[in-house]
């Protein structure tokens, strides 16, 4: 009798839940983050301008500011955030067992990854590729423009199969010198010995910072391979993974409409722009949808910003690396970054 | 002037025409050696400042440790509840020197007191609860962390050392058996994967509920390696007694435990002291393993501090700093073992 009571109860109470929350799909990662109160995100140990954590001891970064979005987003505030340092060896083994909610560490998206290790990457939040740092006296704009010019690379590297392979193929002549270690081959390239010196553009950003004089470099922006990253989750848990996707789109859209965190409040009230008020929660109920609060992404532009300010503020101008945008740049200003609409 | 009339560091290094030759070499290549480092680390160096702007070229930047030095010494751990840490490590040093200045009589005592209570309180005042508030391990970091690893790792390692030391001894067959393969297994399997195991393959194993602190997973399975190698130390000193020894105190009536705890294991635990103390200082630089699952201990958070863009390229002064400071520890524990050492053996006489 009492067990007929409880089951009829726990199916009322079940059929309530759905009907209120329009049939969502359930989402056990979204429920833990709830009852705890904060997000559990996963960061690289230490990579200039993408994870870090500063002379106060707060973690800052592209990749850490991506998590704080995220948290703003589902627990409305950008501080609910807290964050496991990985290494490259435990990354996904800390994901796959549940202890972090996400990873945001810029980790390659790359087939074999997706397919085998029960990971989905949801977007892209860093173009990453292998270019080439020159001093600004070269006048070289691009990769092409290297023929003629000498490289110096760690020998053995990836940088030096991809560097060489890349050049013959265009029938460019070009020197690469070889050294034992990447430390050795950017001091000799500090040093004048070759033209130019090459890894991927994230990497490249951190060790301009340490030449004798920075300005005087420009890292090439258009890179010669392709390894996008972005965050990660795990299978199972669509809603989960719907939220962490549509959060960094979000970020984006709102560089795309011009809404920023010194003009978000403004926006939301007078903006005219419907794809602006359906993002900022105004019109329709997109947040709810996700089972989110409808001023999710109002919380997210207004506590961290938009991609661009992200940007700008961790690896860009305002920071100590000096960045471009780069591929990094909206498609409509020449870049890749890209978000389907919200509709 | 004979050579025997010089003074004796002149005829020590230049005794004969060959030695001076070779004392006058040797000294330029330490100057070679010394005066650049010297001029780098303390000449041409900036002391003073807040930014990396504020160094000069050429020498070191310590204005970067001066900037990090609260990370360096705890971490991440918020800056209002790091008094804590103090008084822990105060806590301890004041624990050792009780047991140590005690007198003879009450030693014994105060050492399982200190035992019983000295522990738990330093879990207590760092991680917080009853009253203060609770910081995370993951907050832990930096000399702190190095030092509460050492220490609790081998609050584990040397009883349960001297423990296996014993029974790998013993008379009973399965307590031998069961020794012997503990500590062949656990020397046998490198620090590095025993770490990885622990923080890596346990959460994927157990089920979801039940989560060990991964810093207590670090320390444990830090512990049972060098419990192994400190069961070693102690079968080297217990093989050194004379067999008479505890057949004396057996035929004078001292149960098996009383002629251990007071015949065997002092005269022992003497004789390994220097073996056990190389252990200890290995362990303290085996701390620095657990960076590979990103604990940020002394070292970790040398590297993560490199991270920051405002202080990139700091390597040289982050492992210099940081280096010194491990070098310390050990040399200063080297030394003690020493003067133990010494007053064993004037006891002894």
């Amino acid at each position: 009798m009492k067990t007929t009571i409880s089951t009829a109860a726990a199916m009322l109470v079940m059929g309530a839940s759905l009907a209120s929350a329009q049939q969502l799909a359930p989402s056990p990662t979204l429920d833990a983050v709830k009852a705890r109160g904060h997000i559990e995100c996963g960061v690289h140990l230490g990579l200039p301008g993408f994870s870090f954590a500063d002379d106060k001891g707060e973690w800052t970064g592209l990749d850490v500011d991506y998590c704080k979005a995220l948290a703003a987003a589902v627990l409305g505030d950008a501080k609910k955030v807290k964050f496991t340092p990985t290494s490259v060896q435990q990354r996904w083994p800390i994901l796959q067992s549940g202890q972090v909610d996400l990873l945001s560490r810029n980790s390659t998206i790359t087939f074999s990854r997706n397919a085998s290790l029960g990971l989905n990457f949801q977007g892209i939040n860093f173009y990453e590729g292998q270019t080439f740092i020159v001093r600004k006296s070269t006048n070289a704009k691009t990769a092409a423009d290297l023929d003629g010019a000498s490289v110096c690379v760690a020998a053995g590297s990836t940088e030096e199969k991809n560097a060489s392979d890349w050049f013959l193929e265009r029938n460019l002549k070009v020197t690469i010198t070889n050294f034992q270690k990447n430390d050795d081959a950017i001091a000799a390239y500090d040093a004048g010995r070759c033209d130019a010196y090459t890894a991927g553009v994230g990497a490249l950003a951190g060790q301009r910072a340490k030449l004798k004089v920075p300005g005087d470099h420009i890292i090439l922006t258009q890179p010669i391979s392709n390894d996008p990253q972005g965050p990660v989750t795990r299978w199972g848990d669509e809603r989960w993974q719907l939220i962490v996707r549509w959060v960094l789109n979000g970020q984006i859209a709102a560089e795309m409409l011009g809404v920023t965190s010194a003009n978000v409040d403004e926006m939301k009230a007078s903006s005219k722009n419907s794809e602006v008020r359906r993002l900022l929660g105004v019109e329709g109920n997109f947040g709810a949808m996700m089972g989110l609060p409808n001023d999710w992404m109002y919380n997210v532009v207004k506590q961290v910003g938009n991609y661009g300010e992200s940007f700008e503020r961790t690896v860009g101008m305002g920071s100590a690396l000096k960045l471009e945008r780069g591929q990094n740049q909206l498609w409509t200003k020449g870049g890749l970054l890209f978000t389907p609409p919200f509709q | 002037m004979t050579p025997a009339t010089l003074p004796l560091w002149r005829r020590r290094l230049f005794g004969t025409p060959a030695t001076g030759i070779v004392t006058l070499l040797l000294g330029l290549l330490l100057a070679w050696i010394a005066i650049p480092i010297i001029r780098w680390a303390l000449v041409d160096a900036t002391w003073m400042g807040s930014t990396r702007e504020d160094c000069q070229a050429g020498g070191a930047c310590w204005v970067f440790i001066r900037a990090r030095f609260g990370q360096f010494m705890y971490g991440l751990y918020p800056v209002e509840e790091r008094w804590r840490a103090d008084l822990a490590g105060i806590a301890f040093v004041l624990g050792i020197a009780g047991v140590v200045f005690a007198p003879a009589r009450l030693r014994l005592k105060a050492a399982i007191a200190m035992l019983v209570v000295l522990p738990p309180l330093g879990i207590w005042l760092l991680s917080g609860g009853f009253g203060l508030r609770h910081v995370e391990t993951r907050e832990w970091g930096g000399l702190m962390l190095t030092l509460f690893i050492s220490v609790y790792a081998s609050l584990i390692a040397i009883p349960l050392g001297i423990l296996l030391a014993l029974g790998r001894q013993s008379e009973l067959r399965i307590v031998r058996l069961i020794s012997v393969l503990f500590i062949e297994f656990w020397r046998g399997v490198p620090i590095i994967a025993v770490i990885f195991l622990a923080s890596l393959l346990l959460p994927l194993i157990l089920p979801g509920g039940i989560g060990i602190d991964r810093l207590a997973r670090a320390v444990i399975g830090l512990g049972l390696v060098i419990a192994a190698y400190m069961a070693e130390a102690v079968r080297g000193g217990l093989q050194a007694l004379p067999p008479g020894q505890r057949e004396a105190a057996t035929a004078l009536g001292l149960t098996y435990w009383k002629a251990t705890g007071l015949v065997i294991l002092p005269q022992a635990l003497r004789i390994s002291l220097p073996a056990m103390t190389n252990e200890f200082i290995a362990l303290v630089k085996n701390t620095t393993l657990v960076l590979v699952v990103s604990i940020l201990d002394l070292l970790g958070i040398a590297q993560a501090s490199l991270a920051d863009p405002n202080w990139v390229g700091m390597n040289m002064e982050a492992y210099v700093f940081s280096g010194s400071i491990y070098w310390l520890i050990c040399f200063a524990l080297s030394r003690w073992s020493r003067h133990l050492e010494t007053l064993g053996r004037r006891m002894h006489r």
